[in-house]
């Protein structure tokens, strides 16, 4: 399933009803929807703010594999951006010491682990996949 | 879709608290001026963008002695919360417990 998106805040709706459907078509279980939904709009977001410049959309690609869904976002007119160089935040600090922000790719990694990323003529492209976990036995 | 609802305690959420919902949010976290519940019952989904009103929030009220209290919290939104850290900067109350 693919989807070329515009870069504002309300395609958010629009990722979780394509991820919507190709659940719904291929049969992924709900467990899934959660860290798919969460990686998606981080990763969309992060594109959005990383590249304000950007003036073409963002292509999204959603592909149900075995054992999960492999979700691929790209920005084709970027600078490069690695999300691997943003460092990790200290999720352990007291309140008066935790900065609001910079959870989104903590986040992602916690739910679909790494993030894989590939810039090659000033297209950024981010990928993950979304694993449903062993069946107990 | 996301709602916010003031109520006596504080406010009430429901539906999904994404980027694109949290600028709706903001003014009425910004409107809480004492130790509020946040009641989230009826909160299906929450992201980094949600995650940064309450934390906003809840450092303001906290330096004036107060906080915010997460409320009829369910488990999939008590699983981001963990992951973020929040359990150990917020009072958490599981969907369920009466406490």
């Amino acid at each position: 399933m693919k989807l070329s998106l515009r870069r504002e805040l309300g395609e958010i709706e629009r990722i979780v009803a394509a991820r919507r459907a190709l659940f719904a078509a291929s049969n992924l279980p709900a467990s899934l929807a959660y860290p798919v939904d969460l990686a998606t709009e981080e990763l969309f977001v992060n594109m959005l703010r990383h590249n304000p410049q950007g003036r073409g959309p963002i292509a999204l690609e959603l592909e149900a594999m075995a054992g999960g869904v492999r979700v691929s976002l790209a920005d084709t007119d970027a600078e490069p951006f690695d999300p691997a160089s943003v460092p990790p935040v200290d999720t352990a600090l007291p309140l008066s010491e935790r900065q609001v922000g910079g959870l989104g790719l903590h986040l992602v990694r916690q739910l679909v682990g790494a993030v894989h990323y590939h810039h090659r003529d000033r297209c950024n492209t981010l990928s993950f996949m979304a694993r449903e976990e062993p069946a107990d036995v | 879709m996301f709602e916010v609802h003031p109520d006596n305690n504080g406010l009430r959420l429901a539906g999904r608290l994404d980027a694109a919902a949290a600028p709706l949010a903001e003014p009425h976290f910004e409107a809480l001026c004492a130790a509020a519940e946040v009641d989230m019952a009826e909160l299906e989904y929450i992201s980094s963008a949600g995650l940064g009103v309450l934390l906003k929030a809840h450092k303001r009220l906290s330096a004036q002695g107060a906080g915010l209290r997460l409320v009829q919290v369910s488990p999939h939104i008590a699983e981001i919360l963990h992951f973020s850290g929040f359990d150990m900067l917020f009072e958490v109350v599981p969907a369920g417990d009466s406490a």
